[in-house]
């Protein structure tokens, strides 16, 4: 008896066994070559929301004749949460996406050997045109409207703890009243209705009322880049977007790009960060990533001058500030709004 | 009664099982709580009046759920396990489809419903996506409930009443408290429900570990809040566990009736079902609602998108979405039904195969990346590595569902074979597998349904052209552009189609 069940057992374990090599011969399992001499592919890791164009790194390979391979796992904040987890083995070699809200924690865990600014955009509140028409009331133009009764209930924002627009919004509030009057705004915020949404996702698909979700609130936390988007994905094609941006709202976030301490192609991470930093690359961001290109050469598309907003003065924050005052300012908000 | 297979018989049958669950679940979570567990944080976490007011809605909030859900499910649990009639495949299709979908979709669907944000639409939104646990961990052992002690009792005088109570409800008793720990802890440790129906000021102690460890960088404060979860869910797992009874000899193999020979009460069965489906598919119609409708207007626009072969903003093709879901749901009941089976025949120590219930997803999600770094172990960033760790996340479910059919098979019936010259072997092939083939399908599906769901620990793992579905409908929604939502809905509709037609095959 006790064979037979062994048996059983190892039949099981075959069929099982069967089942996963046939999965796991699937074309892309490509083999790393990260011992060998000369390395032919380097891991670009990033934010789940990293979409580039397809074929974008084709000039790269033609180059160098390393192929990149790009992987992704998470938001930026758990990206880098995994990277000082991982500290000195990293799960790849160079990583795109840390902003200036994180920065700091990566430079403080030493994760990244080198880094360099890749692009840029805004957190601002954006508004849903249509609805201010009707309701005869004008768009908010400033910080302080929104806590003006004529907008009370109308914003929603995200958890500037779990959301980095969220994180964005707050640091613009205290960028503009300062570090000693910013808790006085949000008391006042709260008293005039502002919903907190957990992400953006939830805040701009289901309780913004001017993009698909038609939700209550016609102001909502997004960036300054939403309204071409709408426009490149919009349902039909529209000329001009449903929504627009409050421009003194906005909050400067500069995304880095940087090599990974203990990869083992830290050539080949200075190459690819190179041309990550290069025109083409750079020309290919606004219209796959919704992000500025830092480099002044590149030319920006139609859809964004026309209707992305990149102000000359943000709101900004200095990242060692951030970094220094971050928990006692989000145990305030907490505090706050809770 | 005189069990018939002595410990060390069915030992080697448990080596398979343990070495999987230690090498992906005991060793990449035990490297978490040494690296980063402090026992004076233990203290620090227990002081903390907001943390301790987490833990409590945690609890309040499970515990209200999980009635709810029983009170929900367990008449269609009944009438979809006694009877079958026409719908009855479809209507257990759709109450299992939401088990498998993004927190965010669902969310989404009770939203649009209710309108409003707080405790009644979380607990709604736990009853929609824990009715199928139900329905697969108790309607197996109901089905095999003997009609004829019911009807000997209602011969006998019995009112329907005191027959559930006396007669049904002792042999069904055992999977339904099994089923109700099961939605305590799915509730217990509520992630993306909580978050988009809550608020913010309404938290868990599953997604303050998630804040602490990923958000605050706090590693040592999310660790000791994953003990202090893990023993509160491991003492309701003691509270609740049975000893191993003997197996009741009533129980008998039988397959659900068809309806149209009741002639009695035939209404009742169809009044439960419909009242169910209607609270579960309610928030799926309003998925697949947002999927149909942008602007007010009528669009088959994000379906045409989708058949054409591509999604808006995003590099992969539906195709190869659906393909890699379903190769990682294939993949991981490959490992997991199977190693489950073994488990269940040797009856093993249902404790251990409950760690992966007990633990938080981001410790094991930590776990896992800093444990498998090094060659030869290099693992976290394989393809294959993903449906592996799915099948441990849906082992302890699976065995449940096996579990109390494969403990009502009476030993007469293997010792019948046995004495008819059968090896254990053409035993186990011939009388036990047919006995459990109804089981062992449901179990397939539920391992099926938590892979084609799972966003938690493997949401941690870095993945290079291996997007799932709830990570692209997570990617499409998450962007700006009405295309581009509509096309998250439709592709989460689809899902629901898809789960629709599996489930009700399974």
């Amino acid at each position: 008896m006790k064979y037979s069940r062994a048996l059983v057992a190892s039949i099981l374990l075959v069929i099982a066994s069967a089942c996963s090599s046939s999965s796991s011969t699937t074309p892309s399992d490509s083999t790393t070559a990260r011992n060998d001499a000369t390395p032919t592919e380097i891991t670009l890791l990033a934010y789940d929301a990293f979409t580039p164009r397809d074929g974008i790194f084709d000039a790269f390979t033609a180059a160098t004749g390393a192929t990149v391979k790009v992987v992704t796992g998470g938001d930026s904040g758990v990206l880098i949460s995994k990277a000082i987890l991982t500290a000195g083995t990293p799960e790849g070699d160079v990583l795109w996406g840390l902003d200036n809200t994180l920065l700091s924690r990566a430079q403080k865990a030493d994760v990244l050997t080198s880094y360099e600014p890749v692009d840029y955009g805004d957190i601002c509140v954006n508004y849903d045109k249509q609805w201010f028409v009707s309701h005869k009331i004008a768009p908010p133009t400033s910080l302080e409207d929104l806590i003006l009764p004529a907008y009370k209930g109308l914003l929603v924002t995200q958890d500037p703890v779990a959301s980095s627009p969220g994180l964005g919004f707050l640091l613009g509030t205290i960028a503009h009243f300062g570090t000693d009057d910013w808790q006085d705004y949000w008391t006042s915020l709260k008293t005039n209705g502002v919903h907190v949404s957990p992400d953006w996702t939830t805040a701009y698909t289901i309780d913004f009322s001017g993009s698909s979700g038609k939700g209550k609130y016609p102001l909502v936390v997004s960036y300054g880049s939403s309204p071409p988007a709408e426009v490149l994905y919009a349902e039909k094609p529209i000329d001009t977007p449903p929504t627009a941006v409050v421009e003194s709202t906005c909050f400067r976030q500069t995304e880095y790009v940087g090599a990974l301490r203990g990869t083992r192609n830290p050539n080949l991470a200075a190459q690819l960060i190179s041309y990550l930093l290069d025109v083409p690359f750079q020309e290919s961001m606004p219209l796959s990533l919704f992000v500025f290109p830092v480099n002044k050469k590149a030319m920006l598309p139609e859809l964004f001058t026309k209707f992305a907003v990149a102000p000359t003065t943000p709101l900004t924050v200095d990242p060692a500030d951030i970094e220094m005052n971050r928990d006692t300012w989000l145990n305030t908000w907490r505090d706050i709004i809770l | 009664m005189e069990r018939h297979h002595p410990v060390s018989k069915t030992k080697t049958l448990l080596i398979a099982p343990v070495v999987f669950l230690s090498v992906f679940f005991v060793v990449p979570v035990g490297n978490t709580f040494l690296r980063y567990l402090r026992i004076s944080e233990l203290g620090t976490v227990l002081s903390n009046q907001s943390l301790r007011g987490v833990a409590w809605f945690s609890l309040w909030e499970a515990i209200v759920s999980t009635i709810a859900t029983l009170v929900i499910a367990l008449p269609v649990t009944w009438a979809l396990s006694r009877f079958t009639f026409r719908g009855s495949r479809i209507a257990r299709g759709v109450l299992t489809a939401p088990f498998v979908l993004p927190a965010v979709v669902v969310a989404a669907g009770v939203l649009a419903i209710s309108d409003t944000r707080g405790v009644a639409p979380i607990i709604w939104a736990h009853v929609v996506f824990n009715t199928s646990v139900v329905i697969r961990i108790v309607g197996p052992r109901w089905t095999m409930v003997n009609h004829r002690l019911e009807h000997a009792a209602a011969t006998l005088g019995a009112r329907p009443s005191h027959t559930f109570i006396r007669v049904v409800w002792p042999q069904i008793s055992e999977a339904v408290i099994s089923a109700a720990t099961l939605v305590f802890v799915y509730c217990f440790t509520s992630f993306g429900v909580i978050a988009i129906l809550g608020g913010v000021s309404r938290r868990t102690l599953e997604t303050e570990i998630f804040t602490q460890a990923v958000r605050l960088g706090n590693t040592s404060t999310a660790t000791a809040l994953a003990v202090l979860q893990a023993i509160i869910i491991g003492a309701v797992f003691y509270l609740t566990r049975r000893s191993t009874r003997s197996p009741s000899t009533s129980l008998h193999v039988s397959s659900p009736q068809p309806l149209h020979t009741k002639p009695h009460h035939r209404a009742t069965p169809l009044v439960f079902t419909a009242i169910t489906t209607v609270i579960v598919a309610s928030p799926l119609l309003a998925t697949v609602y947002r999927s149909l409708v942008v602007n007010s207007q009528f669009s088959f626009t994000a379906w045409r998108t989708i058949f054409s072969g591509s999604l808006p903003a995003l590099s992969v093709s539906p195709q190869s979405v659906i393909t890699t879901s379903l190769a990682f749901s294939i993949v991981a009941a490959c490992f997991c039904v199977p190693l489950a089976l073994l488990a269940t025949t040797a009856s093993a120590p249902r404790a251990l195969f409950s760690l992966p219930l007990i633990i938080s997803a981001a410790t094991l999600g930590i776990g896992l990346i800093i444990t498998f770094n090094t060659s030869p172990f290099a693992w976290r960033s394989e393809r294959w590595f993903i449906p592996v760790i799915h099948a441990v996340i849906a082992l302890p479910l699976v065995i449940r569902a096996l579990e109390p059919a494969a403990r009502a098979i009476p030993d007469s019936l293997r010792n019948a074979s046995a004495s008819l010259g059968a090896s254990p072997f053409t035993t186990w092939l011939r009388v036990e597998m047919p006995l459990l083939k109804p089981a062992l399908l449901r179990a397939t599906g539920l391992s099926v349904a938590v892979s084609l769901g799972e966003f938690g620990a493997t949401s941690f793992l870095s993945r290079s052209g291996s997007t799932t579905l709830p990570i692209a409908i997570a990617q499409l929604l998450g962007r700006p552009g009405a295309a581009t939502q509509q096309a998250g809905f439709a592709l989460a509709a689809l899902m629901v189609l898809v789960t629709i037609g599996v489930m009700s095959r399974a």
